[in-house]
Parts: C-alpha cells; structure tokens; sequence
C-alpha cells in the first residue's frame, strides 16, 4: 500500500530532468539529490531526521530495497541504506546490482527493522557507512 | 466515542474523527506509548493491553524518536478489517503520529478494544482494551474469528482475564 503511495505521490517527478546515477558520487554528494531522488519525509509520515539513518531520500522505483540515500543535518552524504523484506528474501526474491551514493565505504551495518511507513513489513536494512566519522554525523 | 489529536501530521486517507477539547476539571487521559527501539528492531504499545471503566480518555503517545505510528481499531469502517471493537461502538485512526503527537479517544461502549498500528501490525504491534467487565450492560467480548489478521498480530492480544486480573499488561522483556 505504501509503495504505491510513494509511486503515486512522485509520478510526475519521474519524467523531470535526468536522473543521477545511484553511482555519480558528485552528484550526489550533498542533499538534496537530483530528482528522481525524493526526500522519505515528504512521501510518508517519518521524521525529517531519523537517528542512524539521517535525512532520506530515495527514488521510489527503486523501492522497496532502495538505495536510500543517507544524509548528516548539514546536507552531507553519510549513508547508503537498502531496505530488503524477510518475507521477499525467504521466497527467494534478489536484489541485485543495487547502486551505492559513494563508492567510500569504511562500514557496514545490517540488522533487522520491523517496519516504517514505506517499507512496512519487517525487513533488513543493510547501512554503508561513507566515512569514519558518519556513524557519529547520523546519530542524533 | 471522542477522539481528539495533537501535534499529529494528517497523512491522507484517515477516517474523519470528531475533535473536542478536553473539559476543564476533567480526569487526565491514561497513556499508552508507542515505543521502538533504536534500530526498529522492536516496536510496541506500552502498555499492550488494558483494563478501563466505561468513560475513560486513553492517550496514545509516540516516544519512539525514530519511527511513526498509528492506534487504528479493526474495523469494516478502516481498511475493511475484521470488526473486533463493540458493535455500538465507533471505530477510531489516529493517522500517524510523529514522534512526540499524541491522539486521545474516549471510550464508553463495555467491550473488548483491539486495535493495531498500520507499518507494524506484521511485526505485531497491536493493543487491546478492555472496557468495564463482562456482565456490564451492552458487553461485547473478543473477536472469535481471526479474520485476514497476521499471525504475530494474533499472538499478541492477552485474554481478557488476564487483562482484569492485572489491570496492565507490559511484556516483561520490554517493562
């Protein structure tokens, strides 16, 4: 239900300017990113500002996995989160070639997550870190 | 039934609620948080369950700063869910609540109150009230059918004389 809100919410903005490539480390390099890039807060009922995560922005054909890109209070790239349901994954679906905000990866962080408005079936959200520092720039 | 919210962000689509401010003098609302933890791992009402005379003002309350949530009764009336609320009884959705909203409701009808949040019903945040006491005037006890609602949804609702016995129920893991 909620993929199709989001879908809905941005139709018209996917026929905008060209898109910037999940890989155009440049483009994406400070918020906000290019359209088709929306920001998560727009699209459903989330905080601007989500600890751990940062401020989000996705392009909604993309989802559910994403990639949504993770961004510090002062507009820096800071992440690059996919969001892959359990129940997808246990009947066999793959997400493959997904694309990443910064080829600068220093960690990765995967845990379970029980849902948010957007994805809102349990599911794992798989966190690369651009930076020593971002975990530290997304935490609060 | 009145419902009444604060500080909440209208995503759309939400039944129509009567608003009402609170009368002066009137008896504080009772709580019920919406907590998660820190990664989302987790996520529940606090308390799960409860046991409340005919009248009382629940509140619901987001504390979960990285999440949004919504007390939304099952009901034809809401996303055409089963019905496990009173039959004199009017449903309720709160739409979601940004971390620190809060939306209040006002029950009266005796009965059991099941109600869940929209993102986490699959993760098995749900919540039931119960309303005066079985033998009370217009009583309406729980759903027996379990309709089209997931398992961790089913599990999650304490029988009605647990909730009496305890008058709150907190999971001992999450208290």
């Amino acid at each position: 239900m909620f993929h199709r809100m989001i879908i809905a919410a941005l139709g018209a903005t996917l026929f905008m300017a060209a898109p910037a490539s999940a890989h155009d480390e440049e483009a994406l390099r400070n918020a906000p990113p290019a359209a088709p890039y929306a920001k998560v807060s727009d699209l459903v009922a989330l905080p601007d500002f989500l600890p751990g995560l940062g401020m989000l922005y996705v392009d909604p054909a993309t989802l559910p996995a994403g990639p949504f890109l993770g961004y510090d209070r002062d507009g820096k790239l800071a992440a690059t989160i996919y969001m892959t349901p359990i129940e997808a994954l246990e009947s066999g679906t793959s997400f493959d070639d997904l694309g990443v905000g910064s080829h600068n990866v220093s960690a990765v962080d995967i845990y379970y997550n029980a849902g948010h408005p957007g994805v809102d079936k349990p599911h794992a959200h798989v966190v690369l870190l651009h930076g020593e520092d971002a975990r530290a720039r997304l935490a609060e | 039934m009145i419902t009444r919210r604060q500080f909440g962000r209208v995503a759309g689509g939400a039944l129509a609620a009567l608003a009402s401010r609170r009368p002066v003098g009137a008896a504080a609302p009772l709580d019920i948080e919406m907590r998660g933890t820190a990664r989302g791992e987790r996520v529940w009402f606090a308390p799960l369950a409860i046991a409340v005379a005919p009248g009382a003002m629940l509140r619901f309350v987001n504390h979960d700063n990285g999440n949004s949530h919504t007390a939304t009764t099952y009901h034809p009336a809401i996303f055409d869910r089963p019905q496990r609320i009173p039959s004199g009884a009017a449903p309720w959705d709160s739409d979601f609540l940004l971390p620190g909203a809060s939306f209040e409701v006002t029950l009266s009808v005796p009965g059991v109150y099941d109600y869940y949040c929209i993102p986490h019903e699959h993760a098995g945040m749900v919540g039931r009230i119960v309303v005066g006491r079985p033998g009370d005037p217009g009583w309406e006890g729980p759903a027996g059918d379990a309709g089209d609602l997931p398992e961790a949804a089913l599990n999650g609702f304490p029988t009605v004389a647990e909730i009496l016995a305890k008058g709150r129920i907190i999971p001992e893991d999450l208290a």
